[in-house]
């Protein structure tokens, strides 16, 4: 009997410093996986350098079937790659991520475009490079250039089916150039972020050959829903710009080609918040039908009244992005055959 | 006594396990109560994100621009001084924010920019003011005659001729002032405003000599003109046009030693000089080809371009200002 008694005794006292102990260690846990599980959602873990690249999806676009062909023929490549920091400043948990999609494509000047738009990024934090190249697959010039840079950014590749590209580089009125990329970024975007996260983030169209300034991009970390600024350079003009009321709304537009456009702007000229892009998953870019200049309501038409709309760069009176164009180099010298060595790359 | 004793165990016993107890209760109400914790935190979160907004809103207004710290000057590392002419045009403000992009990456860089101008522009003078870079800004306006006229092709008179030379004197003059034997290590380079430069090209050129050479790309009517490279030594010219030229390169393609520029002083670009020969105008003087180092990996890649903005299409802008309604003069572009 005693010894009964003493076991108990022995029990009594073990038991609830046992179970002290685990509460208290589950306690100290608990907040840190927490934390650790939302970072998984932003980034995927730096994985080890031999090779594994990521998941390869190829489908068909069912879901798209009213923006694409509805033959199989169209079939996205979505290729997923880890993110790698180096060069950039620190990440930040506080400052909203900041995702610059930019379409490209294969031409001379190409790599010298990448790389000047790669060194403005590296100054900017919590930055992440949503690169689609238009083309069947991805090169290894932009997926070195890419990793060299040291950037956070994710990879990605859509072709514009032949039959919609005019012969040369003229523009093809019918289709826009860069929006089947720039829709394939945001599908990306959409099946990589839940919209009920807390992810804050804000969404920007940068094409490759435009000039930013790092004051712009702290201007478009504040977006609540849709915020616009002007842009040099466009419209035949110095600049096109939002008329913004005293009150500092968006009534209107200041440029000559269309001011009637719902959204008379260029696609340097806004940025979205990407809890809105998550809340309306059915807003793209329209492929087919879109008149010149009017690409861009086709997208925030869906997602915004001109009500809505945030003026910033101090109520629309500065100039903090350039539409800049590149000319085309003349390689008359190459000849028919190409006089330079075709391995080096430029 | 036996019975105190047991009796006062008892108490102790049962004291330590109320104590247990309450405090196995008190742990896990903490867990249980773990949101409210959470919940404070969150609030802590807002307020520090409310204050991080007004002290990016204080800083928007002070006018500051959000940059980084240039990068601090390690006083082994020979400087690279970049002379850039530039003159006033459309498209200005925004070559020299790229190009000031691309350097704030590179350590020990010292940017002469020179204006075609008869004096120092507000545009230029803010825009290096704000960049964070170490800068020396210059003015020399090209004669009339030598300037090129609206409509006339770009190859028809050299450009920036002036201002190269202008920013050299005021090296060599920067430098007589200040002697001193770490004061000659330095790297001269010409980089005109709409080029494209990785920052690999200014790690190569650190440790030049004498002269150092690399490939440049989209120039010469080709992908890209290079020195041929054997055994170390540059023995020829790879590009299509005038191949017969001393130093068939393009300015951005070769750098100088301070040391060599301050040994020759009169050294200087001969506006002149034939087309194409500008850059054979000042290298003449200074080196011979076998003397040349080549650089980017024996010239076997490109790390810079000679990329060219087109000019913007103004058509609106001159039928509204024709009309006296163009745009706002004092909005900077």
């Amino acid at each position: 009997m005693p010894k009964r008694r003493d076991i108990l005794a022995i029990v009594l006292i073990v038991l609830p410093w046992t179970l002290l102990i685990t509460v208290w260690h589950q306690s100290t846990i608990a907040p840190l996986l927490a934390i650790r599980k939302e970072r998984l959602a932003v980034r995927h873990h730096r994985l080890s350098d031999d090779g594994v690249d990521g998941k390869r999806e190829a489908g068909g676009q069912a879901q798209d079937s009213k923006e694409y062909c509805a033959s199989d023929r169209d079939i996205v490549e979505v290729v997923r790659t880890e993110y790698v920091y180096t060069r950039p400043p620190p990440w930040s948990d506080v400052l909203p991520t900041i995702h610059i999609i930019t379409p490209t494509y294969s031409r001379p000047v190409q790599k010298a475009e990448l790389t000047r738009l790669a060194n403005t990024f590296l100054h900017v934090p919590n930055l992440h490079w949503i690169l689609v190249e238009d083309s069947q697959r991805r090169t290894p010039l932009v997926t070195r250039l890419l990793r060299e840079t040291g950037l956070n950014y994710t990879h990605l590749n859509v072709e514009t089916p032949r039959n919609y590209k005019l012969r040369g580089d003229t523009r093809d009125p019918r289709i826009p150039r860069g929006t089947m990329q720039r829709n394939l970024a945001l599908r990306w975007l959409r099946e990589t972020f839940n919209a009920n996260s807390s992810q804050a983030g804000i969404v920007y169209f940068a094409d490759d050959d435009n000039t930013y300034s790092l004051e712009l991009f702290e201007e478009m970390r504040s977006t609540r829903k849709v915020s616009v600024w002007p842009v040099a350079f466009v419209g035949g003009l110095r600049y096109e710009s939002p008329k913004v009321n005293a009150a500092g709304k968006v009534y209107g537009w200041k440029t000559v080609f269309d001011p009637h456009r719902p959204f008379a702007i260029d696609m340097a000229g806004f940025a979205i918040n990407l809890r809105l892009i998550l809340f309306k998953p059915q807003a793209y870019f329209k492929l087919r039908g879109v008149k010149g200049g009017y690409q861009e309501s086709s997208l925030l038409r869906e997602l915004v009244t001109l009500n809505d709309l945030e003026p910033k760069a101090a109520n629309c009176t500065k100039v903090l992005v350039w539409h800049t164009r590149t000319e085309k180099p003349v390689l008359v010298n190459e000849g028919k055959k190409g006089f330079t060595d075709p391995n080096v790359e430029i | 006594m036996a019975t105190r004793m047991k009796l006062k165990l008892k108490t102790v016993f049962v004291l330590y396990f109320m104590v247990s107890l309450l405090g196995l209760v008190y742990a896990l109400m903490q867990l249980g109560g773990q949101h409210c914790d959470c919940r404070e935190h969150m609030s802590v979160i807002t307020q520090l994100r409310e204050e991080l907004r007004r002290l990016q809103e204080q800083l928007k207004k002070s006018g500051a621009t959000k940059l980084p710290p240039k990068l601090p000057a390690k006083p082994s590392l020979p400087t690279i001084y970049v002379i850039t002419p530039t003159y006033a045009r459309l498209v200005q403000k925004a070559e020299l924010t790229r190009l000031s992009q691309t350097f704030l990456h590179v350590p020990n860089l010292h940017w002469i920019v020179v204006e075609d101008s008869p004096h120092k522009t507000p545009l230029v003078s803010d825009l290096l003011f704000k960049s964070g870079l170490t800068y020396t800004h210059l003015h020399m306006l090209t004669a009339k005659d030598r300037k090129l006229q609206e409509g006339d092709p770009s190859w028809l008179k050299p450009r920036g001729v002036e201002q190269r030379n202008e920013a050299l004197r005021w090296l060599r003059e920067d430098r007589r002032v200040q002697p001193g034997g770490d004061r000659q290590q330095g790297v001269v380079y010409f980089a005109d405003d709409d080029n494209t430069y990785s920052v690999q090209i200014f790690e190569e050129m650190r440790s030049t000599q004498r002269v150092s050479v690399w490939p440049v790309g989209l120039v010469g009517g080709m992908k890209f003109e290079s020195p041929v490279v054997e055994g170390g030594k540059v023995v020829r010219f790879h590009t299509g046009w005038r191949p017969s030229r001393p130093f068939p390169m393009d300015m951005a393609g070769f750098s100088v030693s301070l040391k060599l520029v301050l040994a020759n002083p009169e050294a200087c670009f001969d506006g002149e000089a034939p087309m194409g020969f500008l850059e054979s105008s000042f290298l003449q003087g200074l080196v011979t080809m076998d003397e040349l180092e080549p650089k980017a990996d024996n010239c076997s890649k490109v790390l810079v371009w000679h990329t060219r903005t087109e000019k913007p299409k103004m058509k609106r802008e001159e039928a509204l200002q024709a009309q006296g309604l163009g745009s706002d003069p004092a909005v900077e572009v």
